[in-house]
């Protein structure tokens, strides 16, 4: 421990030893565990207690009537895609599996989960990450223009608009996008996930909604910022319009934006089984979809698992950053405490 | 010296509009400041006086529009400046000191960087020369270590340090006039005299023009030259300060002086002649032993009480006084049973009310009531006022609905409130008003005794005063007993008869409110008596 | 009336009134009959006769849109019912307990709060099987999560309010308390939060329609319209396209009234 009495001054931020930092980052790194665990949990629960055999189900997509019923047969399927066995074996089994990269066997295809999820990742990831970076420019953009904006009422115009990217159904624009700019205009693609043309317009129909909520968080905090007391005191200094934006409204009002990356994540995951779909591309939210059209819910799983790794690992990144970016914490981490006004009243 | 003033302001009018309508927070102002002079803005919250810092220098919030009027500042027209070059005025020739020092500097950059900042723009310095003069200035301000605490972050500040840096970054630029926007209220009565000493120090030292705004006659009346009083966006009186307090000329002016705590030293006496009722006991109504209170068990425990010892007769009033964090309030919510004593008793009426629970607490209750400070806060606001004062009554299921409703109406006369608001909600009702139904509720029970935490330290002087003499007058109707907690000695001269000072949890000193007052033992009684604002003035 | 100053309360309410309508007597409001065609026009582009046009099997679309909304709104009010019971009591009693139970319990409505809404929905939907009951449960229980949240962090404030501890000291007892002022002054957030996941509702059940997990054809909902017209939207991009903006009116228009609900002017 650190004793209060150290002298916070010569404390610079980043002197913090290894076990400051670790003590910071232990709980965090745990946290991210737990959340894997925790989805696999709920799902397991969830796919578990409601009624209806998994197997059977599946079994009756693919075969449709003539569907086997032979107890012997399907013994032997549940097997197969270890769905055999009591419950908690099953729930540890899959658990376990998780560390060794193994998440079953899909029950649509026979072929590996996590060899099925992986083939698929490529153009998601692409598709996300535009969406991340468009959404984030475009939530940015008319943040700034509403701060700057007179008299009110254009402001108010202008801050009615990022919202609706969130009320306008994805599907919707997804179509809009490809009767004009497709079948239209013939500038992009309609379909399909080769090369960067095919990305835009299922990324822009995907950065709409993200925008909408980088929006809603960035306008707040920055309002926040804008109407708070140290932005008069910058006003007062005589700095420039460009310095109070830049330096301090800005600059306070990304801290909170930066803590809902993790958010947008699982929100952008959610959003590309009807992007993907509408564009027919393929991913990882075109396979949730066809794994649950097949109910295959060893791919549903697997889903499951991978977007709460990726959820985790992002928060997990985006905590350390907002540690290292904000100073309070930053003060916290090095185990600094602010000076008691008892102390300054002597002075 | 020249006869043309440095700051000149004619007819200044402005308007707030919000969705309900136009209102007039100022409605035509004239004011003059002179070289080197500090002149002092007085009014009480909602006056305009605040509205005439940031008019001057064209910073209102956006609902305020200057409706006219004419703003010389050396002979720039300040109306009709650009905002750009107005941001060069800003800064560098009119400095200022803003009312909140805790949420006034940007929290995620340096305070060196945050005074360097003014001098790069300004004086055009480089940034490793910027860097150097902001810790000179922090040197200048009475900031110690100022190199390592231009290393730090707001935070790590406490209150009346950055109310330092912030003069600082007012004068970085020794600018010709700086206004001060309550630049102290925010801040304990100790802490609130070093750092007008220190603005005291650099006008001094500069010689720059001050305008002073304040709720705080006594403020104004020991730092300013000049004063001017504003009353419902209006001057209503000005003058040189020992003038206007020794003889104010307005109608409201004078109620100010005769309400402001710091001014007067006597004790309130029951108005319409009743008289109190001491009664001579032999045992006293309320009494504490070795009272504690830690909070925080590992780490660094905080103590809010350390064996605390006292006692209260009935029909009279005991006030504790003492600074944020002395452990007063603490002690307070211990006697009224909300917060559990680690240690010690309290015994109330000859009873040991320490460790009562259940039923025997609740009947406690009808006995020994508790008034908040905070009158927005401890109103339900989703009740009328009517069913707020009628709650204790419903609780204990005294009387009838029929008969409680003349009793709530009873209670409203008592605190001399108009019954037609019994049907409005808290929001709808002024903060005085609001207080006067929280004690109207803690009548209700007709308890013995009434524990008031800060009752008036939310409230305007003028109200501050009304509400005080409420207080003296019910005492004396109803031979309530009470504990009275504030950080104001000027209140608490008012209305008590015995005072303890706390500080970090221990009672520093006590005994009869003539002798703490005449001959306070304690050193730091002594600072807390020569803290308040108009001491001086008072005594001249 | 004070409504009547704000134009865009004035169109919301009338459109929702039209849509209240068409959930409760379609037959009023809709020219044609859903499932029956109307002649031999496929695909006919809208027309005073036929104001959304006709689809594949020359149905009249704007008498389906009619007919969808029973089914559309029905299983995105039950999300919301659901939502808000899960989560209220679950954040009354973590707010109301605190301690372990709280953490514990709130550790795992986190979680549920990072999954996203829509494959939660997706995995109650491939567990309980296709249709609007099941899309509404699913859809439901992704919100709980936010609900819970809330109603929490409502409980836990209110009661540190001073009112509170003043009820105390006022004579009032525990369940007095709770009921008199802890529930009524928790409450009204969580009731501008239900109207606006109301209409994320709506959206959310039409996207999980629009996949195919709705009401199976040739019932008609909003989402599986959309998707109905997607083979022909090189040719006939109104199918789709008509139908998504109804969506979104209602959706628009939930959505102001909820704003209107939490105070926003």
């Amino acid at each position: 421990m650190t004793s209060p009495a150290q002298r916070v001054d010569a404390m610079g931020p980043r002197r913090g030893s290894v076990g400051t930092v670790a003590r910071f980052l232990l709980p965090k790194i745990g946290q991210a565990l737990f959340v894997v665990w925790a989805s696999y949990t709920v799902a397991f629960l969830l796919i578990h207690a409601l009624p209806g055999d998994p197997i059977l189900a599946a079994l009756a997509v693919r075969g449709g009537d003539a569907t086997t019923t032979d107890p012997a047969v399907l013994d032997e399927l549940r097997a197969r895609y270890g769905l055999d066995g009591p419950l908690w074996q099953q729930y540890l089994g899959g658990f376990f599996g998780i560390f060794r990269g193994d998440l079953g066997v899909s029950i649509a295809t026979g072929l590996p989960v996590s060899e099925t999820i992986l083939r698929v990742a490529g153009p998601t990831t692409a598709l996300a990450g535009f969406a991340l970076i468009v959404g984030f420019l475009i939530a940015l953009a008319f943040t700034v223009w509403a701060y700057l904006a007179r008299p009110a009422w254009v402001r108010n115009v202008i801050v009615q608009i990022p919202p609706l990217g969130i009320a306008v159904p994805a599907f919707l624009t997804g179509l809009v996008l490809i009767t004009v700019f497709s079948f239209g205009l013939g500038w992009f693609p309609a379909s399909g996930a080769s090369g960067f043309a095919s990305v835009v317009l299922p990324g822009i129909t995907l950065a709409l909604p993200t925008a909408a909520i980088f929006f809603q968080v960035f306008s707040a905090a920055v309002f926040d910022a804008g109407a708070s007391p140290f932005v008069f005191t910058a006003n007062a200094k005589g700095l420039s319009q460009s310095a109070v934006v830049f330096r301090h409204v800005l600059r306070n009002a990304m801290l909170p934006a930066i803590t809902i990356i993790g958010l947008q994540v699982g929100y952008l995951a959610g959003g590309t089984a009807v992007v993907e779909t509408v564009f027919s591309r393929d991913g990882i939210g075109r396979l949730t979809v066809d794994s649950v059209l097949a109910r295959d819910i060893n791919v549903l799983m697997g889903v499951v698992i991978v977007v709460a790794t990726v959820y985790a690992v992002v928060t997990l990144v985006v905590d350390a950053l907002y540690g290292v970016i904000d100073p309070r914490t930053r003060t916290a981490l090095a185990g600094a405490k602010p000076i008691s006004a008892a102390k300054e009243v002597r002075t | 010296m020249t006869s043309v003033p440095l700051l000149t302001v004619r007819g200044l009018r402005v308007d707030y509009t919000t969705p309900k309508g136009t209102t007039a927070a100022l409605r035509g102002v004239d004011l003059d400041v002179d070289r080197g002079e500090v002149v002092a803005v007085v009014g009480e919250s909602g006056s305009g006086k605040s509205t005439i810092a940031h008019a001057l220098v064209r910073l209102l919030p956006e609902e305020a529009t200057i409706a006219g009027g004419d703003i010389r500042f050396d002979d720039v027209d300040v109306m009709s400046l650009s905002q750009r070059a107005l941001r060069r005025v800003r800064g560098a020739r009119i400095g200022f000191v803003p009312q909140d020092p805790s949420h006034s500097l940007n929290p995620v950059l340096r305070i060196g960087e945050q005074i360097a900042e003014v001098v790069r723009r300004h004086l055009g310095l480089t940034p490793p020369a910027a860097a150097a003069r902001a810790v000179e200035i922090l040197d200048e301000v009475g900031v110690p270590d100022p190199a390592q605490r231009a290393r730090q972050y707001p935070h790590e500040l406490s209150g009346g340090l950055r109310q330092r840096v912030l003069i600082g970054i007012a004068w970085a630029c020794n600018p010709e006039l700086v206004i001060a926007d309550e630049p102290t209220s925010a801040l304990d009565a100790t802490v609130q005299r070093h750092v007008l000493d220190r603005m005291q120090a650099m006008r001094a030292a500069h010689g720059t023009s001050v305008l002073l705004v304040t709720h705080d006659l006594g403020v104004a009346a020991d730092r300013a030259d000049r004063i001017v009083v504003v009353n419902k966006g209006e001057i209503v009186e000005r003058g040189a300060s020992a003038e206007v307090l020794a003889d104010p000329q307005h109608e409201y002016t004078r109620r100010l002086v005769a309400a402001a705590p710091g001014l007067r030293s006597r004790r309130l006496e029951p108005s319409g002649g009743a008289s109190r009722a001491v009664t001579e006991a032999s045992e006293p109504f309320l009494r504490v032993r070795g009272l504690s209170k830690t909070y925080g068990s590992t780490g660094s425990p905080i103590v809010a009480a350390d064996d605390l010892e006292f006692s209260i007769d009935r029909g009279t009033t005991f006030a504790i006084v003492g600074e944020s964090g002395s452990g007063k309030s603490t002690t307070a919510r211990m006697i009224a049973r909300i917060v559990e004593s680690d240690a010690g008793t309290i015994t109330f009426d000859g009873a040991d009310i320490t460790r009562l629970r259940g039923t025997a607490l609740r009947q406690l209750r009808r006995r020994l009531q508790v008034v908040y400070q905070n009158p927005f806060g401890s109103l339900d606001p989703r009740m009328t006022i009517g069913a707020i004062i009628d709650e204790p009554l419903r609780a204990f299921g005294m009387g009838s609905r029929g008969e409680r409703a003349s009793t709530v109406r009873d209670l409203m006369a008592d605190v001399r409130l108009d019954p037609a608001l019994a049907a409005r909600r808290p929001a709808q009702l002024s903060g005085g008003q609001r207080q006067r139904v929280a004690i109207a509720r803690a009548l209700a029970l007709r308890p013995e005794m009434i524990i008031l935490d800060e009752p008036v330290s939310a409230l305007d002087v003028s109200v501050q005063e009304q509400v005080l003499q409420l207080l003296v007058d019910l005492q004396a109707e109803h031979a309530l007993t009470y504990l009275f907690i504030s950080h104001d000695l000027g209140v608490i001269r008012q209305i008590s008869d015995e005072v303890a000072v706390m500080r970090r949890g221990v009672i520093l000193e006590q005994g009869s409110a003539e002798s703490v007052f005449a001959a306070p033992q304690h050193d730091y009684t002594r600072d807390l008596l020569s803290a308040i604002p108009g001491g001086g003035v008072a005594a001249g | 009336m004070r409504l009547l100053r704000y134009p865009g309360m004035i169109v919301s309410i009338l459109l929702l009134a039209v849509t209240a309508l068409a959930v409760i007597a379609p037959a009023l409001l809709a020219p044609y009959d859903p499932y029956e065609s109307v002649g031999t026009m496929r695909l006919a582009p809208p027309s005073w006769e036929h104001l959304f046009g006709t689809d594949h099997l020359a149905r009249d679309v704007f008498s389906r849109v009619i007919y969808g909304a029973r089914l559309s709104l029905s299983a995105a009010g039950l999300a919301v019912v659901a939502g808000v019971t899960l989560g209220a009591v679950i954040g009354l009693v973590t707010g109301y307990l605190r301690g372990v139970v709280d953490a514990v319990v709130m550790r795992f409505v986190d979680v549920v709060i990072a999954i996203p809404g829509i494959l939660l929905a997706l995995i109650v939907v491939a567990s309980l099987g296709f249709g609007p009951v099941a899309v509404g449960l699913g859809v439901g229980l992704g919100t709980s999560g936010a609900f819970a949240r809330v109603m929490r962090a409502q409980v836990i404030r209110v009661r540190a309010e001073e009112y509170i501890e003043a009820a105390r000291t006022l004579g009032g007892r525990g369940p007095t308390i709770l009921v008199r002022h802890v529930l009524p002054n928790a409450a009204r957030p969580i009731i501008a939060m239900a109207a606006l996941e109301l209409a994320l509702a709506i959206l959310a059940v039409s996207a999980l329609s629009f996949l195919g997990f709705g009401a199976q054809p040739p019932a008609p909902e909003w989402g599986a319209l959309v998707s109905a017209g997607r083979d022909f939207v090189a040719t006939a991009p109104w199918l789709s396209i008509l139908p998504g903006l109804v969506i979104l009116a209602v959706v628009l228009a939930v959505n102001r009234i909820a704003r209107y609900v939490g105070g926003e002017r």
